[in-house]
């Protein structure tokens, strides 16, 4: 599950291990192990449910949990509460304190530990600085902006300077725009920062975009561990190419030469997929922006002839809905306006499209 | 990797360390716990101990019960007792439905005073529209006629005064239902082209179900547990609790006092639990989406409601002013010049000024130490983390006083804090031990409140605490008292007004050094004394009004400061 790319670069700073969370008879997490290094920007990603926020409060200290350890900075916090642990946490609500105002708000911890008043002001400051809020100090929450309230609440979090950001949903209350704004700016800051961060989210768009290494989990356990790319180019098992992005399901005979039998055509594999080969049944995984229809032609390795059942209309591309062979067996593709333009492709037209060897993964079915 | 330098085992249960936070809130936990066992639990168990003992506190079983229920002159005050309450109930719940119908649904003007005015007998102690009923249908009552030849004292007497106790109560909880009206299903019943009639059945009745049921609970468990109305005015018929009263300071029967209250607690419990069981069912009628309805204006309707609005309002500020007129009244009927006589109140039995004062001193320590005892402990018990079991037996604990009437835990509290044993004893006949049973008594409705505010703070606030390393009681209170201010001051006020005018827990608990207004009151009235007791409500009347008064100002004022903060 660790990313060995990473590992030669980095210290690991946060270790879970073996863990298990129950809440009463139901497994919430099961056998959960995970590094994080220092300085990196995760994200646990999941479908509601698979145990991504429990994991998250686990290592909070919020919800402590069944069994299994967690080390931050190599020291053993499995089971001492929130309070005595070094994080900072922004909840999907931001839990801004209503009566107070920005600057107090932020301002909360840093007047219990420091004595001097202009310390704190000073370092209040710095942080709105730091988010870009610096004249709206004197107002109070409900009279910011859901985008700005979210900013506060992160100035809050950093107060302290946590070894470790913690971040349960964070955008998910905003405005689409505003959202991908802010995703921007947060990771921007992270970067800057340096501070380790994990954030939860059930937006794949959002994990994409800002995480270092994508955790994808599902019914408690971790599905794969990796950079964005790895997600969503290789997957690691079909519940991950089927979460993160759109993806196609062909069901697939093994061939001979290890090739695999798309009804009647034989379907090229990489060397690497070859090998993941065995038993009769085979479920072969394509993208629909990677079915390529420009140069392609009879000689096209893996390419075969589909008939245009539907085309979708979607702004910037259509999806096109195709079907092939004697079963009528439907497949999504994704086609520029240009090329459906060029190729005067039409519901009910006939074209000749193809596979590359390299955008397809396959997954033995039993 | 590192495996190799994890210390735990694999299967080994992480016992969480608590933090000093955790410890803290425990503690304060364990501590409304006991306070609650104390106030609450030990009592009662030493009234229920003693309903199966003979004099001398030696166990005989159910003999007392038998000796009970063989004995008619007893027992037949359980039919009057649910006689009262049905017929009172019936009454009470048609005229506050219409009523409340009327300031949700209509758009007749004033609606806001209507509302002030039915809401006036919740500053009155119960005794005083017995009073009332005295001076208006009594022997020389100025409308005697009205009633032809049946008297006042009896059931007609204790009914007419608990439909004017219990109205306002009924009304805010059936106002409460009716104000939840979602405007889409009215919409779409036009839309359907839906008859005003068959509206009326399928979507307003079902909609107000649940409140209704709960305010039918709530009046008879009212009604069935008052002491004050059929004590003035109820004559020689017998009520439950008159009969307790009897028992205790009558006959000095102590055993049949506590026999009548364990009788007393079955129907008190009962319609307790089924309103509970409502209320849960009410919370989810509401969602987020619901539009609020707008009523719209009907000429015809709206002058029939508005006559029944102003019958309604005359009949209560009627009721109050003729105690008030009565009170000044110098001698009625014989010398009706207006005077101050009355009020003189140092030449009574009674208690005179200084039962007054102490009413003032007690409501003043039951508003501000119940509220802090009652607003901490919900806190506490809401925001602690773990503890699971105590917690929920806490808020059990909270729920148990609602269930019980104040006449009985008046006298569960002689059986425990007068027990030679209890080194608690020393409290009894001071003002402490008054303190202590009132906010006993109103502790759920306050508890309740408390809660609904607290649910509404979002559950985060201690969790960002706690990261940032800030103990919470910091976090209390600069961040939770302040927010929960108007429900802090309507806890306050709310055991305040009734700190002022309740009878029925504290009448075995004073003593000649601290009586109490109320308690002044119903004595002068068992004495004769009829005009000074309705001199002595109008007090009380007075200081509950000015006190509101206050409150909404208060609460005006802190709108005003924290508008900044809490507009959306």
């Amino acid at each position: 599950m660790i990313d060995p790319k990473n590992d030669a670069q980095a210290d690991v700073y946060l270790q879970v291990r073996d863990l298990k969370k129950n809440f009463g008879t139901f497994t919430a997490l099961r056998d959960i192990s995970l590094d994080v290094f220092d300085g990196e920007f995760v994200c646990f990603l999941g479908p509601s449910g698979c145990g991504k926020t429990t994991l998250l409060r686990a290592i909070a200290g919020l919800d402590i949990q069944t069994n299994g350890s967690i080390l931050q900075g190599g020291k053993d916090i499995s089971a001492l509460p929130a309070s005595e642990r070094d994080f900072g946490i922004v909840f999907q609500s931001y839990a801004l304190f209503p009566n107070l105002s920005v600057i107090e708000n932020v301002g909360y911890g840093l007047v219990n530990l420091r004595s001097k008043k202009e310390d704190v002001a000073r370092r209040v400051s710095e942080l709105l600085d730091l988010v870009g809020l610096d004249d709206q100090g004197d107002k109070f929450p409900a009279q910011l902006s859901g985008g700005q309230q979210q900013r506060v609440a992160l100035a809050r979090a950093l107060a302290m300077s946590p070894g470790l950001l913690l971040l349960d949903e964070p955008l998910s209350a905003l405005d689409a725009k505003v959202r991908v704004h802010l995703r921007h700016e947060m990771k921007e800051l992270q970067r800057r920062l340096g501070v380790t961060t994990i954030m939860v989210t059930h937006d794949q768009e959002e994990a994409l975009t800002m995480a270092d290494r994508i955790v994808v989990m599902n019914d408690g356990v971790i599905e794969q561990v990796g950079t964005p790319e790895e997600i969503y180019r290789e997957p690691a098992s079909p519940f991950v190419a089927e979460f993160v992005g759109t993806m196609n399901f062909l069901n697939a005979h093994k061939g001979s030469n290890g090739e695999i039998m798309l009804g009647d055509h034989a379907i090229h594999l990489t060397e690497q997929e070859k090998k993941k080969l065995n038993g009769d049944k085979v479920l072969a995984c394509v993208r629909p922006e990677d079915i390529a229809v420009r140069n392609v032609d009879q000689g096209t390795a893996n390419s075969f002839d589909v008939t245009v059942t539907d085309l979708e209309f979607l702004g910037s591309f259509c999806r096109a809905t195709l079907s092939y062979g004697a079963d009528k067996s439907q497949i999504n593709a994704d086609f520029s306006i240009n090329l459906v333009r060029d190729k005067n492709i039409k519901v009910g037209g006939s074209i000749r499209v193809a596979l590359p060897e390299d955008s397809i993964h396959i997954f033995s079915q039993g | 990797m590192t495996d190799q330098t994890l210390p735990m085992e694999k299967n080994v249960v992480i016992k969480p360390k608590l933090s000093r936070d955790d410890w803290i809130m425990r503690t304060f936990v364990v501590g409304i716990g006991l306070w609650l066992v104390v106030t609450i639990l030990m009592p009662l168990y030493a009234m229920l101990s003693k309903s199966v003992q003979d004099k001398d506190g030696v166990f005989v079983g159910m003999r007392n019960f038998a000796e009970y229920f063989s004995t008619p002159a007893l027992f037949n005050s359980i039919s009057n007792s649910f006689f009262i309450a049905f017929v009172s109930t019936i009454f009470t719940i048609t005229f506050a439905s219409i009523f409340a119908f009327i300031l949700c649904r209509s758009t007749i003007p004033g609606k806001s005073i209507f509302k002030g005015i039915a809401l006036l007998p919740l500053l009155a102690p119960s005794i005083l529209p017995g009073i009332s009923f005295v001076y208006l249908f009594g022997q020389q009552g100025v409308l005697k006629f009205v009633l032809g030849d049946h008297s006042i004292y009896g059931p007609i007497g204790v009914i007419m005064g608990e439909v004017f106790y219990t109205f306002p109560h009924a009304l805010m909880i059936l106002i409460a239902a009716f104000s939840i009206a979602d405007a889409r299903l009215y919409e779409a019943a036009v839309v359907l082209r839906t008859s005003r009639i068959r509206t009326f059945f399928t979507v307003t009745l079902p909609g107000i179900k649940y409140g209704l049921i709960s305010a039918v609970f709530v009046v008879f468990t009212l009604v069935i547990t008052d002491f004050g109305i059929p004590k003035v005015i109820g004559g020689q018929f017998n009520v439950l609790a008159t009969d307790i009263y009897r028992q205790v300071i009558g006959q000095q029967n102590f055993e049949m006092g506590a026999v009548v209250s364990v009788v007393l607690l079955f129907p008190a419990i009962l319609a307790f639990a089924v309103d509970r069981l409502v209320q849960r069912k009410q919370v989810a009628m509401l969602t987020a989406r619901a539009v609020p309805y707008e009523p719209k204006p009907h000429v015809m309707f709206n002058r029939i409601f508005f006559v029944y609005c102003c019958l309604i309002a005359i009949m209560i500020v009627g009721i109050i002013g003729m105690a008030a007129y009565a009170s000044f009244v110098t001698f009625w009927p014989y010398n009706l010049a207006l005077s101050l006589d009355n009020y003189d109140f140092d030449l009574m039995d009674g208690g005179g000024w200084d039962a007054f004062y102490n009413s003032l001193q007690m409501a003043a320590y039951v508003a501000v130490f119940g509220t802090i005892i009652i607003f901490t402990g919900a806190y506490m018990v809401e925001k602690s983390k773990g503890f699971k079991f105590m917690r929920g037996l806490i808020q059990f604990f909270c729920m148990i006083p609602m269930a019980v009437p104040g006449m009985v835990l008046g006298l569960a509290y002689i059986f425990f804090f007068n027990h030679p044993e209890n080194p608690l004893g020393i409290i009894y006949g001071t003002l402490p031990i008054l303190v202590i049973v009132t906010i006993a008594h109103f502790y759920t409705v306050s508890h309740l409140t408390a809660m609904t505010a607290l649910k509404q703070m979002d559950p985060e606030f201690e969790t960002v605490s706690a990261s940032l390393k800030v103990p919470f009681v910091r976090t209390f209170l600069k961040v939770t008292v302040p927010v929960c201010l108007p429900a802090i001051l309507d806890i306050s006020i709310y055991l305040f007004v009734n700190a002022m005018t309740t009878v029925s827990a504290v009448i075995f608990l004073y003593s000649s050094d601290t009586s109490l207004a109320s308690i002044a009151a119903l004595n002068m009235d068992d004495a004769g004394d009829v005009a000074p007791a309705a001199a002595m409500c109008m007090v009380i009347v007075a200081t509950s009004a000015s006190v509101r008064v206050l409150h909404a100002l208060l609460t005006h004022g802190l709108n005003k400061k924290s508008q900044a903060w809490r507009a959306r």
